[in-house]
């Protein structure tokens, strides 16, 4: 290695600066803008100074540009200790640690800050994309490391990076083994005090109108689900998310927890098992198919079905659970049953004749809400995403008046109605439906899935669902419409068309590609992202090494590493001498024949000399004997060495018989 | 540079015909503080993968651990069979420096880059080797003494491909520089009393050296009149200058009673020099070594060498 404070050359500077912006630049879309501003500022200072030296800050001006990065980061990332805010104070500082690197030392730090940066865009980014960057740039970080640890530069930097890859190749058994056996924690060492702020579309914990339609304009995946046996049919495929209680007229709560028992489910049907790889959602609960009977150890279930984690769901977390679609849940407490029963102030008078009609013409609660459900299917009411703005009191300008709607607002209205009724109600929002993979055959639900439903509660049965949507437009049920962008851009209140939609071969073909890509997506999940406790002692069940757990696990894998390197390091010895070693043995048979007959090759001997013996005492050899010396020296000795020659000698040596 | 106890050391040793083999199994490895930084960093990673539950943070830390085990076996590799061979170089005079050539060989079908040498903290050379090649390093060592100047243990290392470690193995070559005495500044000894005719007399003619005064022959160029002799009335006279060629000188030990012995050999060995610088024939008598007077560079170094090695050769 050269002296510590050599300065660097022009080409690896380059390099650095362009290697180092790479690594920065995911993080720009969620940094602050003043964040990337600074950065941006300082890499093209740098590249300024480049042109004209004189640019470059002294020891001074540099220590006024870190305060002033500091109080950057602390002003636009306030808090203190979150991922967040380490990300963005490190990424300031590379971009200021590139105007000071000066020499080799500095090198090797701007290195190490480069491979962290690398792995902080995992926090942020977990997709396929994202690991190819983070390997090209590795690749690139550890090529840099190669060029400067040679004596003199190499001719060809493209080499230096070749052979980068080289070693990050052989390095991937090791990496294997330790990503396998590496024993996994079942949570984390410690928590930040504060929740990174990433906005994630996703259900919230309140809805009002509008609110879930918005929602259904996106196209990411919520969660995906493998079935274990049975694949429910579309129609019974409602994924439960939060339980809303109160409302205030316009907007819909969750309200605080339900005191209640662990929550009974009776039925005799069988369970359905599966597994839901969840998308992160920084919120705590888990999305079940409705109703939930058996749940992940780590998690509770609260008095109204709704599963909840201890901590938010930051990562993309993959848990097994079953359900059961036919149900009982039995008695209701009296404080559900007030919950249940509340009323906004807004309710107004025709709405309150509504519900007394159908109360008068009906016998039994049951009665009442087939009654309601028929209103919304034989009045003229709308399912669509563009719904008309709704004024002070919507569910009465709704029901009575624009009658275009949403699902939140059929399942609001239907359960106000009902709890106008004395039925005890609440709104469900969730995921209704999914698609089937054909090609990796699981369930993928977007959160163009979202859904609201609503439960009304009925002695005898327990709370059931009713889902007035289905009544306006059972083709939402039945299958997932296939969003496009005019159901966003068409007029107000236009109803969607469930079956106009026609494909186009391209369309088909990139519907295809698509589920192509959700595929590798989807084991990508569930092999890699979603390799848990749980998954690693699956997987060492499925290599019949289940004895491992715990500290043994940690000493299987230095075991197989330390035999993958050994083995790594065998074959780099072999290939290293191979050759050369390959063309002395052969030569070695030929002496050992001429032996035979007497004609042994004396220690102090070299093969010219040899040779001369040979053809003194045996003339008859001497051609032979001759072509296979000159060969043998010039294959050990010479610089022309290819495979060919090595098996003419080696044919040579077979052929020759003294 | 760690040092080692002298007795742990393992060394690779040269073969008869004074190659050395670094042996693959008598390589150190240890990170470099770079390589413990790195550590450090690999630590931190692992901490946060784990923090996080994130896979592929923790894909990314054990890649990288790989790399780190990875480039142990190429940095013990790029040393593993290396041969050293050692060159020739020239002798020099006491508080000169040695030239030590060393060479390189790399016999296989990759390239060794990055290879130190080094003796001394400040006395290192670095050179990459490509593929079946060989390269001459220089290594320098300054000398204090006559006589023989040996080699100092080599310490062979490299820290390819990362620079996070550092492998290195000792190797003894006997390469050997012979050290003159330093020449005196001062006067060569007396050699005027060793002066000898040539017993061939051939003196030759020259102008250089004053060789006898004989008396005036018809002819002789008045320059070369001795004057003072003609003034005092004792005829004329000439005085003779012969040749270089024509004079023999002995250095002689004897002539420089009372002078410690090294100081002896360094006006010796200015004597030697001088008379080089003369072209004049020289023969040298130290206690125990007579050589005849001669001239030339072998005849130089025959007498210089003697000189470097008084004492030391009994």
């Amino acid at each position: 290695m050269r002296p510590d404070k050599e300065q660097l050359n022009l080409g690896l500077l380059i390099s650095l600066i362009i290697i180092l912006t790479a690594a920065a630049a995911p993080h720009f879309l969620h940094l602050h803008g003043w964040i990337t501003a600074f950065f941006i500022a300082s890499v093209s200072l740098r590249i300024a100074s480049l042109i004209q030296p004189r640019l470059l800050p002294g020891r001074f001006l540099l220590f006024m540009l870190a305060i002033l990065g500091l109080t950057n980061v602390i002003l636009n990332h306030p808090i203190l200790l979150s991922g967040e805010t380490a990300v963005a104070l490190m990424t300031s500082m590379v971009g200021l640690k590139l105007l000071e690197i000066r020499n080799r030392r500095d090198l090797f730090i701007v290195v190490f800050v480069g491979y962290f940066l690398l792995a902080t865009q995992f926090l942020f980014n977990q997709e396929i994309y994202m690991v190819g960057l983070v390997v090209v740039l590795t690749t690139a970080l550890t090529g840099v490391l190669l060029e400067n640890s040679r004596a003199k530069p190499n001719n060809n930097p493209v080499k230096s990076f070749s052979s980068a890859f080289i070693l990050l190749l052989q390095a991937l058994p090791v990496m294997l083994i330790l990503f396998i056996f590496f024993p996994r924690l079942s949570g984390p060492l410690w928590i930040f005090n504060s929740d990174e702020i990433i906005g994630r579309t996703g259900l919230s914990d309140n809805i009002s109108m509008g609110s879930i339609s918005k929602l259904v304009l996106s196209q990411e995946v919520a969660f995906r689900v493998d079935f274990i046996d049975t694949v429910p049919a579309p129609p019974n495929r409602y994924w439960r998310g939060p339980v809303l209680w109160d409302t205030d007229g316009k907007n819909w709560y969750r309200g605080k927890p339900i005191a209640h028992a662990a929550p009974k489910l009776i039925s005799n049907q069988a369970e359905i098992e599966y597994f839901v790889t969840l998308e992160p959602t920084d919120n705590k609960w888990l999305m079940m198919l409705d109703l939930p009977s058996d749940i992940p150890d780590k998690a509770d279930m609260s008095g109204d079905f709704l599963t909840m984690r201890k901590e938010p769901v930051k990562n993309r977390l993959r848990y097994r659970a079953s359900s059961k679609l036919d149900y009982n849940t039995g008695p209701i407490s009296p404080e559900a049953q007030s919950r249940s029963l509340q009323l906004p102030d807004n309710i107004t008078q025709r709405m309150r004749d509504l519900v007394q009609n159908w109360k008068s013409a009906s016998s039994s609660k049951l009665e009442i809400v087939n009654k309601a459900l028929e209103y919304f299917r034989n009045e003229e009411f709308y399912y669509t995403l563009r719904p008309p703005l709704l004024g002070s009191n919507p569910v009465d300008q709704f029901i009575f008046e624009s009658r275009s709607g949403f699902c939140e607002h059929y399942a609001t209205s239907f359960t106000l109605l009902m709890r106008l009724a004395d039925i005890p109600s609440r709104v469900v929002t969730g995921y209704q439906g999914g698609e089937i993979n054909p090609i990796g055959e699981h369930l993928v639900v977007r959160q163009s899935d979202a859904h609201a439903w609503a439960e009304v509660w009925l002695q005898g049965r327990g709370w059931i669902r009713v889902d007035p949507t289905a009544a306006v437009a059972p083709e939402r049920i039945e299958r997932s419409f296939d969003f496009d962008a005019g159901f966003a851009s068409g007029p107000l209140g236009r109803p969607i068309d469930f079956t106009g939609v026609k494909l186009t071969f391209a369309a088909k073909m990139i519907k295809q590609i698509s589920w192509g890509m959700d595929a590798i997506n989807a084991s990508w999940h569930r092999w890699v992202l979603g390799y848990t406790r749980e998954q690693q002692s699956v997987l060492m069940n499925m290599l019949g090494l289940d004895f491992l757990k715990g500290h043994s696990l940690a000493f299987a894998m230095i075991g197989f590493a330390a035999i993958v390197v050994t083995l790594l390091g065998i074959s780099l010895w072999r290939a290293s001498n191979r050759l050369s070693d390959r063309v002395h043995a052969d030569y070695l048979i030929f002496c050992r024949k001429l032996s035979k007959k007497g004609l042994g090759r004396r220690p102090t001997e070299g093969p010219k000399d040899f040779l001369r013996r040979i053809c003194r005492v045996r003339p008859d050899l001497a051609p032979s004997a001759t072509k296979i010396t000159l060969l043998y020296l010039e294959l050990r000795y010479g610089q022309n060495h290819t495979k060919e020659r090595h098996r003419s000698l080696y044919e040579m040596i077979k052929r020759f018989s003294p | 540079m760690l040092k080692l106890p002298e007795r742990i050391i393992r060394t690779n040793r040269q073969n008869s015909s004074g190659l050395v083999k670094i042996s693959p199994r008598q390589i150190y490895i240890l990170p470099t503080r770079y390589g413990v930084i790195y550590g450090l960093l690999l630590l931190l990673l692992l901490l946060g993968s784990i923090n996080y539950g994130n896979n592929l943070a923790f894909f990314l830390t054990f890649l990288l651990a790989g790399l780190g085990i990875v480039a142990m076996l190429h940095t013990w590799r790029n040393l593993a069979a290396l041969e050293l061979i050692a060159g020739t170089n020239n002798p020099i005079f006491a508080g000169q420096t040695a030239c030590f050539e060393i060479h390189l060989i790399n016999e296989r079908n990759s390239e060794r880059p990055n290879i130190k040498i080094q003796t001394t903290k400040r006395n290192v050379a670095t050179t990459d080797l490509s593929s079946n090649s060989r390269d001459t390093i220089k290594l320098f060592q300054e000398s204090e003494k006559r006589g023989i100047l040996e080699l100092e243990r080599i310490n062979v290392s490299t820290s390819y491909p990362l620079g996070l470690l550092r492998a290195w193995s000792y190797v003894e070559l006997d390469a050997s520089c012979l050290v003159y005495p330093n020449p005196a500044s001062s006067k060569p000894p007396a050699t005027d009393s060793e002066y000898d005719r040539s017993s061939n007399g051939d003196k030759g003619v020259g102008v250089d050296d004053f060789v006898a005064i004989r008396a005036y022959r018809p002819g002789d160029t008045p320059k070369q009149i001795n004057w003072k002799a003609f003034a005092s009335e004792r005829g004329l006279q000439t005085k003779q200058f012969g040749g270089d060629r024509s004079d023999r000188i002995w250095l002689d030990w004897q002539s420089m009673p009372n002078i410690a012995t090294e100081e002896r050999l360094s006006r010796l060995c200015r004597g030697v020099l001088d008379a080089c610088d003369k072209e004049q024939e020289f023969g040298l008598r130290i206690p125990g070594t007579e050589i005849y007077p001669s001239h030339g560079q072998a005849h130089r170094h025959k007498c210089l060498a003697a000189l470097a090695m008084y004492e030391d050769a009994k």
